[in-house]
């Protein structure tokens, strides 16, 4: 038994405490298909004492932590990099904590999921609004909290997760325990608001991507789930792309607080009637893209303004509305009344058997995602050779495109793009060729789609290390990143590797 | 290095999972979604991921690939896994037929499991220790059942019935845990039927149906048990077999047909489907005075429900029941919570499987049914070895009964 081992055992049980190497291997990977990282050690903390003394003890021993959420990064972000390290598996802290019904806020340990938060809220008639990361019934707070997580409903109204945000406890990667916001005053008795008692420190640790500190403790917003809500889908017309663009620009200017507003490319339509996947969609004559709405209010009368003002800018960009019920086409009511499935988001994930995601999150202003999405088709038409050699050995093509395009703050939007390719297990035999192609072709679509200016903000292993790669971080930004981690983590022990931090440190 | 020859069969399911982790996590109050793995969350704290379905998913993966070995210890983690198939559930799960995600073309976990078990029986590293005693009872020809008793033993209820005919066109299959655990529930079952006018036969060369073979990995007597089964209740004129247990009705139903490739020369049935048809030709001649309603909520085995689709029958049969109000736990039908015994754990990880069953008992009692009921003998054993370590403050305020005690009490 190893001395770290050892030491770890004094501070959490055996219980939760694992070298076994069939747990290390059920640690090692994310969603993706080609990154892969077996760590030394599993450890399963209960708090923030106990995070921070494996902690001091990563820092004694000289040993990376690599902090996981539900683990569901599509970039590698919640394995280690590389075969070593302790992942600290935060999912035991799961609990509410507190429940401020008359200042509404909630205090919750980061490992609870976004799903059971919810449902807990929803007894006392309230949402977190923005509903988290696409991935929102399973992936958890903190997670969210460190990639400014959009998409599991709600974003178009609230913006991502960590606008939310009250207050955070964090354990810094050398073991120091902080608070932020209204809670950086001793005196402060219950959390309140993020902003004041000098710098925004809270934002420091948002959308690090588990760089900069562990979170622990999250205070967050809530709000009165409004009585009433409606969802209508429409398909577009020709040109969809700007078409779909002019509308959520359309929604922007004219002010309206849509909940969510959601627009599907016409590859994802096809391929969904064609391989079974949305029935409901089967009666389109014409496969071209779908957009849809989502939008709640707090009486019948505001709701009816909202949908008249929705319902004119989707009749003056002539869409087809497909009807209200989910039958006819409506998949916005399945979004907002049956909440959805996150798959919906990645749509094709699985279209084929073992194809998975090899794909990226940004975000960008609502009037460049048009080009953005040519220029994948572009790639993928350069790149077509490359993808027929995979073909050739997987029996079928990987596929390129964007998933939903989704209206989030500002005049902003969420794209997910890239490709879903296949692994290098194939039938009994491994293909290397493929994973190196893989990792290839993931690198050259997501540089083509950094070049156009977006921002990703779930980076994980890869997306943190490509943009450092392609130089396409600012110096100065870079060096002040670069400063904060040394000062923070000056064994770079946290999330070693992401954003290059390692190596010359 | 074994060769994973069932496993590798199973590849497409294998690299088909995304690690969404939705079967360890999901929450969907909307659609009745509260969790998915039981064993997980039974362990509580303790839960480290190859518990649930996408950790060990992982680990088949690094399998496959070549760099990591079979071996005793990871057969200690597979085997805890009641097979319950709610990842698959979840997995699957636009609950909207309007929508399907590919996932459940690709995907039956339970198939993996199996796979994997198989293999690990085919190594050398399986069974563990009590599965082995199962498995030797199993195959003892003195025995031929998972009890360990005497193969005559399965039969002595048949005794107090001397109407029972030893052949005809409609054939109940015993099964091994009522004959031997739960006699006074057969003894109700013939109640039913003797009050509604319907003979059957039995066949007293039964063996056990193989099904906790299958569940454990151990496949190789099955094919002779299936082949022997068939065979004895063929050559006794049966056109329909029916029986009390789930387990033995999915074994029956879907592994035979799976397992020789061919289609069975008769019917197979469970008997709430006897006694749905019983009660439909109003030939079970229920008590007039009921008094007031009582609530009772209905369990699902997985072995009906996730696995055979059978989940209306029963609740159809319930509430047609003078006198109740079927009302339902928070979990139901493909989401329903499993009571922890199948898949070798009640044998092998006997407090594991108590504590899923404390979980459901919550659930019932939270529902605010009165009685607690279910139609598969070996989800009534374990939660009645549950209900048993809970205490009065529980029982005072449920009750737990099989369907069939709950009709005959009725009659």
């Amino acid at each position: 038994m190893s001395e770290l081992y050892k030491k770890l055992e004094t501070i959490v049980s055996d219980k939760y405490l694992s070298n076994d190497i069939y747990v290390r291997h059920a640690y090692s990977r994310n969603v993706d298909i080609v990154l892969q990282g077996v760590p030394d050690i599993v450890i399963r903390p209960k708090d923030a004492q106990e995070i921070s003394e494996i902690l001091k003890v990563a820092n004694e021993e000289n040993v990376s932590v690599i902090p996981r959420g539900a683990g569901i990064c599509e970039f590698g972000g919640s394995k280690p990099i590389g075969d070593n390290g302790i992942v600290l598996d935060l999912k035991r802290m799961d609990n509410i904590l507190k429940l401020d019904e008359e200042n509404l806020i909630v205090t919750v340990e980061a490992g609870i999921s976004w799903g059971k938060l919810n449902e807990n809220l929803c007894h006392f008639g309230l949402y977190t609004g923005c509903m988290g990361p696409g991935s929102g019934m399973s992936a958890s707070i903190g997670g969210g909290i460190s990639h400014h997580s959009v998409g599991g409903g709600g974003c178009a109204k609230f913006g991502a997760c960590t606008n939310q945000l009250v207050s955070l406890e964090v354990v810094l990667p050398t073991g120091e325990i902080i608070e932020t916001g209204s809670q950086a005053n001793r005196f402060s008795k219950f959390p309140f608001n993020k902003f004041g008692n000098g710098p925004d420190l809270a934002g420091l640790f948002c959308g690090d991507n588990g760089i900069f500190g562990v979170k622990t403790k999250v205070s967050l917003q809530v709000f009165p789930k409004p009585e009433f809500a409606e969802y209508k889908t429409f398909q577009l017309p020709r040109k969809e792309r700007e078409v779909s663009a002019k509308i959520l620009s359309e929604i922007r200017h004219k002010g309206i607080d849509v909940y969510d507003a959601i627009y599907l490319m016409d590859l994802l339509v096809r391929i969904y009637t064609q391989e079974g996947v949305m029935p409901m969609w089967n009666q389109l004559k014409k496969k071209r893209g779908v957009i849809f709405y989502t939008v709640e209010a707090n009486t019948e009368r505001e709701l009816a303004e909202k949908v008249n003002q929705l319902d004119k800018i989707m009749q003056d960009n002539k869409t087809e509305y497909l009807g209200s019920d989910i039958s006819e086409g409506n998949i916005a009511r399945w979004h907002y009344e049956e909440q959805g499935h996150w798959q919906f988001y990645h749509n094709l994930w699985g279209m084929f058997p073992t194809m998975q995601p090899l794909t990226a999150e940004c975000f960008c202003p609502i009037n460049i995602y048009p080009k953005i999405m040519d220029d994948i088709d572009q790639w993928d038409v350069e790149h077509d050779g490359d993808m027929r050699k995979i073909f050739e050995v997987a029996g079928n093509r990987p596929i390129t495109g964007s998933g939903p395009i989704l209206l989030i703050n500002g005049n902003n939007v969420e794209i997910t793009c890239g490709f879903a390719s296949f692994g290098s297990y194939i039938n009994g035999e491994m293909h290397h060729f493929i994973e190196d192609l893989n990792v290839a072709l993931w690198k050259s679509l997501l540089e083509r789609v950094t070049k156009h200016g977006v921002q990703w903000y779930m980076m994980g292993e890869f997306m943190s290390r490509l943009m450092v790669d392609i130089g396409a971080f600012s110096e100065e930004f870079y060096k002040l990143m670069k400063l904060i981690k040394k000062t923070v983590d000056p064994n770079m022990i946290l999330s070693r590797g992401k954003f290059n931090f390692w190596g010359d440190k | 290095m074994s060769e994973l020859k069932h496993l590798k069969k199973e590849w497409k399911a294998v690299f088909s999972c995304m690690g969404c982790g939705d079967c360890g996590y999901a929450i969907r109050p909307a659609v009745g979604r509260y969790l998915t793995c039981p064993v997980k969350e039974a362990k509580g704290e303790e839960g480290f991921e190859i518990i649930f379905s996408r950790g060990r998913m992982n680990v088949l993966k690094s399998l496959l690939e070549g760099q990591i070995p079979l071996s005793k210890e990871l057969a200690k983690w597979v085997y805890q896994c009641s097979e319950c198939g709610n990842c698959t559930e979840v997995c699957h799960m636009t609950q909207n037929e309007n929508i399907i995600l590919p996932t459940c073309k690709w995907i039956d976990h339970v198939k993996v499991w199996e796979a994997l078990r198989k293999d690990l029986i085919e190594s050398g590293f399986a069974p563990l220790d009590r599965h082995g005693n199962i498995i030797n009872y199993m195959n003892n020809d003195t025995m031929k059942n998972p009890y360990g008793e005497e193969k005559s033993k399965k039969f002595e209820w048949i005794k107090e019935f001397p109407e029972m005919k030893d052949r005809g066109e409609f054939m109940f299959f015993g099964g091994c845990t009522m004959p031997l655990r739960q006699v006074d529930t057969l003894k109700n079952m013939m109640k039913i039927l003797k009050a509604a006018g319907v003979e059957i036969a039995i066949s007293k060369d039964e063996w056990c149906c193989g099904s906790i073979g299958l569940r454990i990995g151990d496949i190789s007597p099955l094919t002779d048990i299936a082949k022997h089964n068939i065979e004895t209740f063929n050559n006794l004129g049966a056109k329909i077999i029916f029986t009390a247990c789930a387990g033995c009705y999915r074994t029956w139903k879907k592994d035979y047909p799976e397992l020789l490739g061919e289609v069975l020369p008769f019917e197979v049935k469970h008997i709430t489907e006897i006694l749905i048809d019983m009660l439909n030709s109003n030939k079970i001649p229920f008590k007039s005075d009921v008094g007031e309603k009582i609530k009772v909520t209905y369990h699902d085995p997985c072995h009906l429900g996730r696995h055979m689709n059978l989940y209306e029958i029963p609740r159809e049969l319930i509430s047609k029941i003078p006198g109740i109000m079927l009302i339902e736990m928070k979990r139901n039908r493909k989401n329903a919570w499993c009571c922890g015994a199948g898949g070798g754990v009640k044998s092998q990880f006997t407090d594991l499987a108590i504590e899923i069953s404390k979980e459901r008992i919550r659930e019932a009692l939270e529902s605010g049914a009165e009685i607690l009921t279910t139609s598969c003998p070996f989800c009534i054993g374990n939660l009645n070895d549950a209900y048993n370590q809970m205490g009065p403050e529980i029982q005072e305020k449920i009750k737990l009964i099989d369907i069939i005690d709950f009709i005959a009490s009725r009659i």
